[in-house]
């Protein structure tokens, strides 16, 4: 009965959908705790010499790739891999 | 335009009879960049300021503090004053206008603090206000000791306890209780310990009132709003002074600043007893017109020389900038405030401007994708215009201009109105339309069914046959499953070429600067292993692994990977491939934030249709009753103002990112930022000639 439920292809696309949600979710909470740090860094720098504004975005915007990397993930998952075609 | 202005290096050389006409022209001519003396040179030593350099000073001084005290800041002018009219007012407005100013600013201060002061002695005399005793009763006694305050129980039987003689005087009034206690000084002591077992706390009394405590109270109170109403009018009348006065004070302050840059500037130059030497560098097609003006100005006693280039890379060699001039059409120059935000070019470098002018709002438009929201925004943006005329905000409200336009032409591309049209086309033909989650039995044709609908008789244009949707390409429904492949493979593309072009250049800058070792081993595999990783994807996609594409592909980036461990940081050029890799991939949010804000604007159309109308109205899909449709349309209003909101913020800081992370990595500022061209001079804004 449990192998039933599961080559229901209803069921699989919703767990698809889940593991596309959870890919993008956790590497945006990774991508947010690794800029936090960064950017408080960055703010007190810019305080104190405003010039400094463009290097400090680049610095705090390095991290941000992390979530595009678990975007690539769900768009594959949800878009391209079709394991029931 | 990818080149910054070519530079020139000039000595200037004269006699000291001459320094004052000369600085004149070349205040006036403003184009020397002056390259300060250093003071290396033995037989030259600093000049000294000339003519009423530190009256100028003072001056200023006085005026700085006179703008300060009225809160007038540097804005774009209004009206222009000629130099004789501003001469002419100068004195009125350091003298009479700025005693005034400046004695009206120290009254309200003084009155500040009056206010404070009585306000707190008010406060502090309220607890005691039902005491039947007069202010000047509580203290100043040399027998008696005084305990006034409040305490939290009744002391009278407490004090009579320790000290026989006793007068406490009590009253309660606003939930404290007051008490006034005189005891002989020797018992002082002893009572205070009472007390502060009654949980007593002192007040200090205020030595100035005198009277009955409630009346004193009343006084500071009405002294203290009196001081108030007189602080009203001297505000106004510092607000009178700054309307009547603001222009003629920048003017004036426009004029001393010049005046003072001016005699100040032989602090600059190197000077014996009898000559000074002037140096700096301009641009090369100025140095003729710079040597004619400065001859004539002198009457020949000046000689104006150019550095041969070889003299001039032999000062570069030793710590000399060569200032950079960025050179772009006007069209593209608001783009240097994003060049600027990270560096500026150094002057054998590549100004990127002109790239972030093609690709940024290209970028912009391929993210926000709505004519709606592409026009709003150019509304708000023009708006926005007239009231912010600083020319930084003008160069960011500029860069949104052109961005938005994008938006616009990407919004038609994707028929997007408010977002996808699609559902308009439902909401408004009835036409059939495939729901976003009807699509579980054929996950392939999510949301396909895009209808003939709202594009009418002109139905869709481009290739047809795609692989996915029916008729031909465009309007592309942005959510449907074969324009996220297509425009995935957009994004990648977009980032190969945006990549490559960066790549290029830092071979060209690495030459420039004469590495070639970097140029061939560092930069070259790069370019290589990023175009053909990308074209080796377009292989897997189109043909599978057999495809010579994919093949080739593979054959190329092997060869870059053993260039790079070739090159001059060895096997660790070859750690930096996944930071290769995940540039590229970066582009893909490209495609995301726009699907992201699609797919709000696309939830609030079908919140209100689909939900909230019908359900205001009964369940009914057809014939929505007024307060269905006013409650939906409030709901839309609010989601897509967000959405709006958003959706400028994010497709502006994105790309900022891409060129920033993706881009400059590969060829910008790689050996540190430049300087800017600031030439001696001033750009007279309120001065007129």
């Amino acid at each position: 009965m449990v192998v039933e439920v599961i080559v229901d292809g209803g069921i699989l696309y919703g767990l698809l959908a889940v593991g596309a949600g959870l890919a993008t979710g956790l590497a945006g909470i990774g991508a947010g705790v690794g800029e936090q740090g960064i950017g408080a860094a960055v703010v007190g720098v810019v305080a104190e010499e405003p010039g400094f504004l463009g290097k400090g975005l680049f610095l705090m915007l390095l991290p941000e790739t992390l979530i595009i990397f678990g975007l690539a993930v769900s768009l594959i998952l949800m878009f391209a891999w079709t394991p029931f075609a | 335009m990818l080149r910054p202005v070519e530079m020139s290096r000039v000595v200037v050389a004269g006699s000291n009879k001459v320094i004052e006409p000369v600085i004149e022209k070349l205040h006036d001519l403003n184009l020397l960049h002056v390259v300060n003396y250093s003071g290396a040179d033995e037989s030259f030593e600093m000049g000294k300021p000339i003519g009423k350099a530190s009256e100028y000073a003072e001056q200023l001084i006085k005026l700085r503090s006179i703008e300060r005290y009225l809160d007038i800041s540097d804005k774009m002018p209004d009206k222009q004053f000629p130099e004789s009219q501003v001469l002419s007012q100068m004195d009125g407005i350091l003298g009479n206008v700025g005693d005034d100013v400046i004695a009206t600013a120290e009254r309200i201060a003084v009155i500040d603090n009056d206010v404070k002061v009585k306000q707190d002695q008010a406060k502090s005399l309220k607890p005691l206000a039902g005491l039947p005793l007069d202010l000047e009763l509580l203290y100043g006694y040399d027998s008696l000791a005084a305990f006034v305050g409040t305490a939290a129980s009744p002391v009278e039987a407490d004090v009579s306890k320790v000290s026989y003689v006793n007068e406490v005087f009590t009253a309660s009034s606003g939930g404290a209780n007051a008490v006034a206690v005189f005891v002989p000084v020797d018992k002082a002591g002893e009572v205070s310990g009472v007390l502060s077992e009654h949980g007593f706390s002192e007040i200090s009394v205020p030595r100035g009132p005198t009277g009955s405590i409630a009346g004193a109270i009343s006084t500071l109170e009405s002294d203290a709003k009196r001081l108030e109403d007189e602080k009203v009018t001297l505000q106004k009348r510092l607000k009178d002074i700054r309307a009547q006065h603001e222009d003629i004070i920048l003017s004036v302050d426009e004029y001393l600043s010049i005046q003072s840059q001016k005699a100040e500037s032989p602090l600059r130059f190197a000077s014996t007893d009898n000559a000074f030497v002037i140096d700096g560098w301009l641009p090369t097609d100025q140095y003729e017109t710079l040597k004619k003006e400065l001859e004539s100005a002198a009457g020949g006693r000046v000689q104006v020389e150019k550095l041969e280039s070889a003299e001039a890379d032999k000062l570069v060699e030793t710590g000399e900038d060569i200032p950079t001039k960025m050179q772009n059409p006007s069209i593209v120059r608001p783009y240097e405030l994003i060049t600027r935000l990270f560096a500026i070019p150094e002057y054998k470098e590549f100004d990127p401007t002109l790239l972030i002018f093609i690709f940024f709002p290209l970028m912009f438009g391929l993210i926000l994708g709505d004519v709606a929201y592409g026009v709003i925004s150019l509304i708000v943006m023009f708006m926005l215009k007239r009231k912010f005329r600083t020319p930084g905000w003008q160069s960011l409200i500029n860069i949104v201009i052109i961005a938005s336009i994008w938006a616009i032409i990407f919004g038609f591309l994707f028929g997007e109105i408010f977002g996808p049209l699609g559902l308009w086309d439902y909401i408004f033909s009835g036409a059939h339309h495939v729901g976003l989650l009807g699509t579980v039995a054929d996950p392939h044709h999510v949301g396909i069914d895009f209808g003939a609908g709202f594009y009418g008789p002109l139905g869709r244009i481009g290739p047809s046959g795609l692989s996915g949707f029916a008729g031909a390409m465009f309007p592309m429904y942005r959510l449907a499953t074969a324009s996220v492949l297509v425009l995935i493979g957009v994004s990648i593309f977009i980032g190969v070429v945006h990549t490559g072009i960066g790549s290029i250049l830092g071979v060209k800058t690495e030459l420039a600067y004469g590495e070639k070792r970097h140029a061939y081993y560092e930069r070259l595999p790069v370019l290589l292993f990023q175009v053909f990783f990308g074209l080796g994807l377009l292989g897997l996609i189109v043909g599978g692994l057999s495809n010579p594409l994919v093949l080739l592909s593979a054959l190329v980036i092997v060869i870059s990977i053993v260039m790079m461990i070739k090159g001059p940081e060895g096997v660790m050029g070859a750690t930096h491939i996944p930071f290769f890799v995940s540039n590229l991939i970066s582009y893909l949010r490209l495609l995301a934030i726009g699907l992201a804000s699609v797919g709000v604007a696309s939830a609030a159309n079908q919140l209100a249709f689909y939900v909230l109308m019908p359900m205001l109205s009964g369940g009914a899909h057809e014939g929505f009753t007024t307060i269905a449709i006013v409650v939906g349309i409030v709901v839309l209003i609010m989601v897509h103002f967000i959405n709006l909101l958003l959706g400028i913020l994010s497709p502006f800081m994105h790309p900022l990112r891409l060129h920033y992370v993706e881009m400059f990595t590969k060829f910008y500022s790689q050996h540190g930022g430049g300087v800017e061209y600031s030439p001696f001079g001033r750009v007279r804004r309120f001065l007129r000639d």
